[in-house]
């Protein structure tokens, strides 16, 4: 969590009913759906089209054993994917595609391994008046649809680890902790403009009085360092759950911008160099890397959403932020090594290691630091 | 003296290392015709050489080594070494590294540390190490192997005298910051960090808080943290010939881009002050082969007298110890000339003795280190009676291309 407060603005109260009749219309309408199936073979269908804009990628594994992931790549770089898809599971993720053709990526599938996404024209064309009030409402529709998806995934996860924790099994509870609160970690900028909330739910040790500490911290010391579940833990698990109760229904009301938007992408990028780099954040578990890459995934789906304004305004800061998110996907990739396809505790890390996570890092952070004032 | 009295003197000087006051400082220090405000004195960023070598020493040093990140193209470099001409342009002529105040959400370019110092004689001196020519295990990682200097070897160990930790030493580039506001030194090297994300990693750096030597006949010979005036007989920058016979790489000496450069040396030398405060003032006095408070030769009664290395005391004994500092480091002893610029440097304590760690960063110019530097300090290494009171705890050195002109880059002669 952040010590300082937040420049994002929750919406008044008095403006909660223009919101929401904002969001119904902005974000889901808009967006295109493309269903997407994983088997053995790899990406069916093997070849897909759609019209440019915000896109959401349903993907449903169809009992595939040896491939669990759908990628959408540009070249090389990924541009989105859902990881982690067992067999019977289902994921989902939204981008917003340019006109082009892209690749798809099933690592492990025997036959269409890799497929064909060729996008057309967008709905709205490039040439209609007021295109730039179009591509911010683009972007924000982007990015809500991510906070959208994200907020739902944080609801189950979190329930997931809180039952576990209420059920009093420490192991169990111990290996849900990292991925329950990653889709808090992947849009902390917009839980952090609710003021009291993101203490609540994310305060270290020491950055409240003690008899106040609430939230996913309090639980892991009791998970790690007492490696014990008291009624105090369930207390504090049942907590967890109606704090993000109050977050979901508060992040429907939030205003956004594209430069919000790009601003939020630069402060994760902060929380990285500040502390997750350093393993301050999760000092009990050392599960940071998974924290690590939920920041990075919240900045990256950030720049996916103004990515559109950015390549028309900008489109060699775009191509070196595209390159940059790349440098630091690929190498965070790299520790991915642990069971279950988990991060490698923060322990494990070199020196070495976190030197070259950090200068990743700061080389991606510079150009961030740009988009705010090229999408405004 | 005050400082900028000792400028002005400089400046009227008309030499070489002259330092400029008034159009280049002219939007800082107020209407024209009025007196210079301190901090407000410029040297010239180009010209044949760079500055920063035969300039008068300002009062403060920062020093600080990159590495270049794995991934990186000659492009990259080349275009990042044009950013910094800009930026060294900019800020040594007293002006902003960017917009401090952008509208539209933008960051700074410029962070604003040094608003209203002045650019206090900033000289900014960059040079480039053997790793940038060729790997450790001789790949060639950017194409410039062929461009390697011969004088550009590794300096080899002189003994126990080397203590060196490997991640102070070296470095791929270095740069020299030096300016009589520590403030002023640090905003430079703030924005040359800042504007090299992404290309290089910093790899170490190094403060000094005041001059260990002295460049210029105008300036007094400053004490060293042993309490010793040093560099009394040091080259100085006015002098044209000597810096021309020892200082600046000739086109004869090759390669082609590095006419008009020079070689740095720098080195980290840790000073054993406990050791030192022990030793009676004979012991120090013979230790350099000069009187601790005027600075005289112990043949001689003034700071300036010349070392009278034949005199003998009645009972036929040299006057200057045969194991003298001062004797051994002399042209006339050693053959050798250079121009030392170093700075004395305090670090902390020491984490495991508790004692201070403080000595000199020595820096010294020259033209070819093989035959200046090492071979003066092989000489010192085995007989200099100095080492037992010092560690040499860092090594680089780097090849400091040649100046730039109006339309130049810092190391355009290397990458075009």
């Amino acid at each position: 969590m952040r010590r300082v407060a937040m420049l994002m603005v929750a919406a008044p109260i008095a403006t909660l009913a223009a919101c929401g009749s904002s969001s119904s219309t902005g974000s889901s309408d808009k967006t295109a759906h493309v269903l997407v199936s994983i088997t053995d073979e790899g990406c069916s269908p093997a070849e897909l089209t759609t019209p440019a804009g915000p896109t959401t990628f349903d993907v449903t594994n169809k009992g595939a054993a040896g491939v669990t992931e759908f990628e959408v790549l540009d070249g090389t770089k990924i541009l989105g994917e859902a990881e982690n898809v067992a067999s019977g599971l289902s994921g989902k993720f939204t981008l917003t595609l340019k006109e082009g053709s892209f690749v798809t990526y099933c690592p492990g599938g025997t036959k269409n391994e890799r497929g064909v996404l060729t996008v057309g024209p967008g709905a709205a064309s490039p040439a209609t008046a007021d295109s730039t009030a179009t591509a911010q409402a683009a972007a924000v529709a982007a990015y809500r649809a991510f906070v959208e998806r994200k907020t739902a995934l944080l609801t189950t996860d979190s329930k997931a680890f809180t039952d576990a924790v209420r059920s009093g099994d420490v192991d169990t509870s111990k290996s849900m902790f990292a991925s329950a609160r990653a889709p808090y970690e992947a849009i902390e900028p917009v839980a952090e403009s609710f003021g009291d909330l993101d203490p609540l739910l994310d305060a270290r040790e020491g950055d409240v009085p003690a008899d106040q500490w609430t939230g996913f911290h309090a639980i892991e010391k009791h998970l790690w360092v007492d490696g014990a579940i008291t009624d105090a833990t369930k207390t504090l698990a049942t907590g967890l759950d109606a704090n993000i109760a109050t977050l979901v229904a508060l992040v429907k009301t939030v205003e956004l911008e594209p430069a919000q938007i790009a601003n939020g992408a630069v402060e994760l990028l902060g929380e990285v160099s500040s502390s997750k780099i350093t393993g301050e954040e999760d000092r009990y578990s050392h599960t940071d890397l998974s924290d690590f890459e939920a920041n990075v995934e919240g900045a990256y789906e950030a720049y996916l959403a103004v990515k559109p304004i950015i390549a028309d305004r900008a489109s060699g800061l775009d191509t070196e932020l595209s390159k940059r998110f790349g440098d630091v996907t690929d190498k965070l990739k790299t520790y991915k090594t642990g069971r279950g396809g988990t991060y490698i505790s923060y322990t494990a890390l070199t020196p070495a290691d976190t030197r070259a996570l950090a200068d990743l890092v700061d080389a991606l952070g510079v150009p961030l630091s740009k988009v705010a004032a090229a999408v405004a | 003296m005050s400082l900028s009295r000792r400028r002005f003197l400089t400046g009227a000087g008309g030499t070489a290392a002259a330092l400029a006051i008034g159009a280049g400082c002219s939007t800082d220090s107020g209407p024209a015709g009025a007196a210079a405000r301190p901090g407000s004195t410029t040297v010239p960023f180009e010209g044949e050489h760079q500055a920063g070598v035969t300039t008068a020493t300002q009062q403060r040093l920062l020093f600080v080594a990159f590495d270049v990140l794995p991934g990186t193209q000659p492009a990259d470099l080349s275009l990042l070494l044009q950013t910094w001409t800009t930026l060294a342009r900019r800020l040594t002529q007293g002006q902003t590294a960017g917009n401090t105040a952008p509208a539209g959400g933008a960051p700074p370019d410029d962070n604003g540390e040094a608003l209203g110092l002045g650019p206090n004689s900033l000289t900014m001196t960059f040079g480039f190490g053997r790793s940038l020519f060729v790997a450790t295990d001789g790949t060639d990682r950017f194409g410039l192997a062929a461009k390697l200097p011969a004088a550009l070897q590794d300096i080899p160990s002189f003994g126990s005298l080397d203590v060196l930790d490997p991640q102070r030493s070296n470095g791929d580039i270095g740069v020299q910051i030096c300016c009589d506001d520590p403030q002023v030194a640090f905003h430079a090297v703030h924005h040359l960090a800042r504007t090299s994300k992404g290309v290089l990693t910093a790899r170490w750096s190094q403060l000094g808080f005041g001059p260990s030597s002295s460049t210029s006949t105008k300036q007094t010979t400053p004490r060293n943290l042993m309490g010793f005036k040093d560099g009394t007989n040091n080259l100085n920058g006015e002098d044209r010939a000597a810096m021309t016979e020892a200082v600046w790489v000739g086109a004869s000496d090759g390669p082609a881009w590095m006419t008009g450069g020079t070689y740095l040396v720098a080195r980290r030398i840790r000073i054993l002050l406990e050791v030192w405060d022990r030793a009676s003032l004979t012991d120090q006095q013979t230790t350099f082969g000069r009187k601790k408070l005027n600075g005289a030769p112990l043949s001689g009664s003034t700071e300036f007298d010349d070392l009278d290395l034949d005199n003998k005391d009645r009972d036929g004994v040299p006057t200057i110890p045969l194991t003298a500092h001062v004797r051994l480091a002399h042209p006339t002893t050693s053959g050798v000339k250079l121009l030392r610029r170093g700075y004395n440097y305090a670090d902390g304590i020491d984490a495991v003795t508790g004692q201070l760690d403080s000595g000199l960063f020595f820096i010294a110019f020259q033209r070819n280190p093989a035959t200046q530097f090492v071979e003066l300090q092989q000489q010192l290494a085995h007989v200099d009676a100095l080492n037992e009171y010092i560690k040499h705890t860092s090594s680089a050195l780097f090849a400091v291309p040649p100046g730039v002109a109006a339309d130049g880059w810092i190391g355009r002669s290397l990458f075009e």
